[in-house]
């Protein structure tokens, strides 16, 4: 990292935590944490899906497995954060579950099974718990945002920090290579198998993570609804549009995603997921780097005109 | 008829062919030998159009075939017996050959052309109603050969038609091949029987690493040093 | 305890039917282009929306405006296949499908909400004055239209089998599934055998879609449900025997509807996802058929 990038983060780090102090309305903040909770379920959906290569189409399994035993958990008397780390933890424990035979499948075989997998866990909590989980009526008395803000902004900066220093480890470095190519990276002695999980559990236990601050956060919902397939859709959908194995593609899909979402949901319900769908499928037809790679091209592009143009002025100078 | 001229082929960032120029001319039986990994099979693709060069130029009767594409060259007359044969397991003999005949120049003519290719393979006729998938090694050979003749092909491309069949099957074969090439075929064969294909052609290209390294008729190259060295023993 | 068990069953079979039609467009298009349409249950879903407009608007007997509705998804197929799909023909095997799968979540996304812009949320089905007619066998009751749409299912699979069995196109067809490149050889253009067999799937679609509308409901988030039963059945049933998908269909359908019966309603579902990756985990390379060398 250069010294303006350490100075940018610092600063962006610094407004993230000023804004409650700063802003006072409460939907603002509301917003603010609804990115931050997306770029949690972003970034950590990227763990898997961008940087090893393995399209999960069942996070929200995590998601909601981590929602649903930190509720419990924390309802029934546990303190807050050892009921959400035992969410982190249950995720894990299902993802090494189905990991090892879910793996065996490649490629889009592992896709659409971990969306059935995670369509089994909807249907069968949505039958198991039918009924409206609220908070109870001392939390609610005593419900504040900020909290709930700050849980959700250092989880933010956790996965973040997790992932920027994973993919600079040699863990990381292994997890690209199965992504690029398996066999190739199994004959130079990673175990494709190995990385996987590993990615695997670390992508669930921050979804977890992130279902277990939604818990914390969510006044009333039914407990299927953190396993809804639109949370894994979303999250997939920010990740390529913003730039899928990079750290802060998802960032800029999540926040993208929640300010075009509220822009347009003034006027029209469903037009945002409209417009996500044709800018998905446009990244993944043409600009499989959404919009990180977008940027690059345009500096390269940027520094290419300024160069020629640097040129013709070395060449006007000597005919002077 | 057919003309290569300095062409350079690649799969993504990997060239295997470098400068290659072969010429066939009408009527002729030409072999094109060389070892394991040489780019005989990638110089047929090349030719029938699967793999695009990266640079050079293909004609073939006064049409240049760097632009067209893969289906358009065999309407155009180059038929391509693939590697291994690559019959259509799940689908019957008969059928096979019909799919031979699929392009519109050789459908019209299908049920003649039957008879020809019947007339050369009688084993096929007999199997003509058996699943592909259920034919002996030398039988799908023989089926290869026969679905690529069902297009009328003036120019037949072969690749390693022997390869893994006996040494009886790989006569009866070679004998089929020279019979085909007498009723006015014009045949290139990729063979990495080397005596037995320069034996058989009339002329002869040898390719190393990508690179032509030697031609000349069958004969000449028979008595060249260093392809007895290397190929015969 | 004969008549409901088997009436359940019976229900079970007809839906099946319906699924098989579904998976059987789904598994041509998959068979033949290796593009995975995650968006074939919103294809079905338009196709019962055509239907069930014209059946409101003008009045048309569903069972007419099939094959209109057919052809319009015939349309729709050629679009989408020119727009979207023909993009990403020249990929790898695997790049194909990965690509085609993320595309069609995409495509599956923005039709899904346009139907709700358009159409609402409501949840509508076509009742025509012979919806409620019914014959009954043994005290077991059969709705003539879904009796009618098995017929349909099982004409549309028959003329499929003949169209690639006896015509010259069908076997390119075929042979473009057993190995697009010795297709190519014989002079079969791939790009036109692909887009035939997207928009011959899309029609399929079309009529599974019209089918469901008059026999059952349809709404505007139908797709995912039926594109799963669509994945489910394909890979029950294997790739390469169109028959055996459509029976892979209605082994679905029943063992969803004795589920349904002897456990709950509510896990009907749950059971052929279950089985898909019990399948899916077992036996991997059964999957979508392995081809033999
Ligand atoms: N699809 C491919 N992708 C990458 N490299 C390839 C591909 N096909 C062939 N090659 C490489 O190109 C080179 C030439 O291969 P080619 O198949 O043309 O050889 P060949 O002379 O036909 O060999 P053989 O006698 O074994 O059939 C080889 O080094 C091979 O590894
Ligand atoms: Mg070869």
């Amino acid at each position: 990292m250069g010294r303006k990038q350490v100075i940018f983060i610092a600063l962006l780090i610094a407004i993230l935590v000023l804004l409650p102090v700063v802003v006072k309305k409460d939907n603002i903040i509301n917003l603010a944490l609804l990115v931050l909770l997306y770029i949690c379920l972003a970034s950590s959906w990227n763990i898997l899906g961008g940087y090893t290569g393995q399209t999960n189409l069942g996070h929200a399994a995590f998601f909601g497995l981590g929602a649903l035993s930190t509720r419990f958990l924390w309802m029934s008397g546990w303190s807050l954060l050892p009921s959400v780390l035992a969410g982190g933890l249950l995720a894990v424990a299902f993802a090494l579950l189905i990991g090892i035979p879910a793996f065996r499948l490649r490629g889009v075989y592992f896709a659409i099974g971990t969306l059935a997998l995670a369509q089994i866990l909807y249907i069968t909590v949505g039958n198991v718990f039918s009924d409206i989980s609220s908070l109870r009526p001392q939390d609610l008395a005593t419900y504040q945002l900020v909290p709930r803000y700050y849980f959700f902004l250092v989880l933010a900066l956790l996965i973040t920090g997790t992932t920027y220093l994973l993919v600079n480890s040699k863990l990381g470095l292994g997890m690209m290579a199965v992504r690029e190519e398996e066999e190739a990276a199994e004959s130079l002695g990673v175990s494709a198998l190995k990385h996987k999980l590993l990615a695997l559990s670390i992508s669930a236990f921050f979804a977890g993570l992130s279902g277990g601050a939604f818990a914390y956060y969510h006044v009333g919902y039914y407990p299927r609804f953190p396993f809804s397939p639109e949370w894994t859709f979303d999250s997939m959908m920010m990740v390529y549009i913003g730039g899928a194995g990079t750290i802060i593609g998802p960032i800029i899909g999540a926040l993208f995603f929640v300010v075009v979402r509220e822009l347009l949901a003034l006027k029209l319900v469903e037009l945002h997921l409209i417009v996500f769908g044709i800018l998905f499928i446009l990244v993944v037809l043409f600009l499989p780097g959404g919009f990180v790679e977008a940027w690059k091209k345009m500096q390269a592009a940027f520094a290419r005109r300024s160069k020629e143009r640097g040129v013709k002025v070395s060449f006007q100078t000597t005919d002077d | 008829m057919l003309k290569l001229s300095g062409i350079n082929a690649a799969y993504k960032d990997l060239q295997v062919l470098w400068d290659v120029s072969i010429q066939v001319d009408e009527g002729e039986l030409v072999a094109l030998v060389g070892s394991n990994g040489a780019g005989k099979t990638t110089t047929l693709r090349v030719i029938s159009g699967l793999l695009k060069p990266a640079s050079g130029s293909i004609s073939f009767q006064d049409h240049s075939l760097g632009k067209e594409s893969a289906h358009r060259i065999v309407e155009l007359g180059i038929s391509q017996v693939p590697e291994g044969g690559k019959i259509f397991t799940g689908m019957s003999v008969l059928e096979n050959l019909e799919l031979g005949a699929f392009v519109a120049r050789a459908r019209k003519d299908k049920d003649q052309t039957l008879k020809w290719v019947y007339e050369i393979f009688p084993r096929l006729e007999e199997r003509k109603n058996q699943r592909a998938g259920t034919l002996s090694g030398g039988e799908r050979q023989m089926l290869a050969i026969g679905r690529a003749l069902m297009s009328k092909p003036k120019l037949l491309l072969l690749d390693e038609p022997s390869f893994g069949l006996a040494p009886i099957l790989v006569e009866q074969i070679f004998e089929m091949i020279t019979e085909i090439n007498r009723q006015g075929v014009t045949v290139l064969l990729v063979e990495q029987n080397v005596r037995a294909a320069l034996e058989l052609a009339h002329r002869a290209y040898v390719i190393e690493n990508g690179r032509i390294v030697g031609q000349g008729t069958g004969e000449d190259l028979l008595s060249f040093e260093s392809v007895r060295r290397a190929y015969l023993g | 305890m004969f008549v409901p068990l088997a009436q359940s069953l019976v229900f079970g079979l007809l839906v099946g039917a319906l699924y098989g039609l579904a998976a059987v467009g789904l598994s041509l298009v998959f068979g033949v282009t290796k593009f995975l349409n995650v968006a074939h249950g919103e294809l079905l879903m338009l196709g019962g929306y055509a239907s069930f407009w014209a059946f409101t608007l003008r009045g048309v007997d569903p069972f007419l405006t099939l094959p209109l509705t057919m052809v319009f998804l015939l349309v729709i197929g050629v679009v989408l296949y020119k727009l979207l799909f023909a993009h990403m023909v020249k990929l790898t095997e695997e790049a194909k499908i990965q690509n085609t799968l993320l595309v069609g979540f995409g495509l599956s996304l923005i039709l899904q909400n346009v139907a709700l812009r358009l159409w609402t949320a409501d949840t509508r089905g076509i009742t025509t004055s012979y919806s409620r007619m019914a014959f009954t066998f043994l005290g077991v009751r059969f709705p003539i239209v879904r009796v009618a749409s098995l017929g349909i299912a099982l004409i549309a699979l028959f003329a499929l089998d003949l169209f690639l069995r006896r015509t010259y196109t069908g076997k390119a067809l075929r042979a473009t599934v057993e190995n697009w490149e010795a297709a190519t050889l014989m002079g079969i253009d791939i790009q036109r055998v692909y887009l035939l067999s997207f928009v011959m799937g899309a029609a399929l679609a079309g009529a599974a879609g019209c089918l469901v509308s008059v026999g059952y409901s349809i709404d505007p988030g139908m797709g995912m449900s039926w594109t799963l039963k669509g994945l489910i059945v394909m890979v029950l049933g294997g790739l390469g025997s169109f028959m055996g998908t459509f029976v892979g269909g209605i082994v679905l359908g029943v063992t969803e509807s004795a589920t349904g019966y002897f456990l709950t309603l509510t896990y009907r579902e749950v059971v052929g996802l279950v089985l898909f990756i019990l399948v899916l985990v077992f036996r991997p390379q059964g999957l979508f058929g392995t081809k033999e060398r």
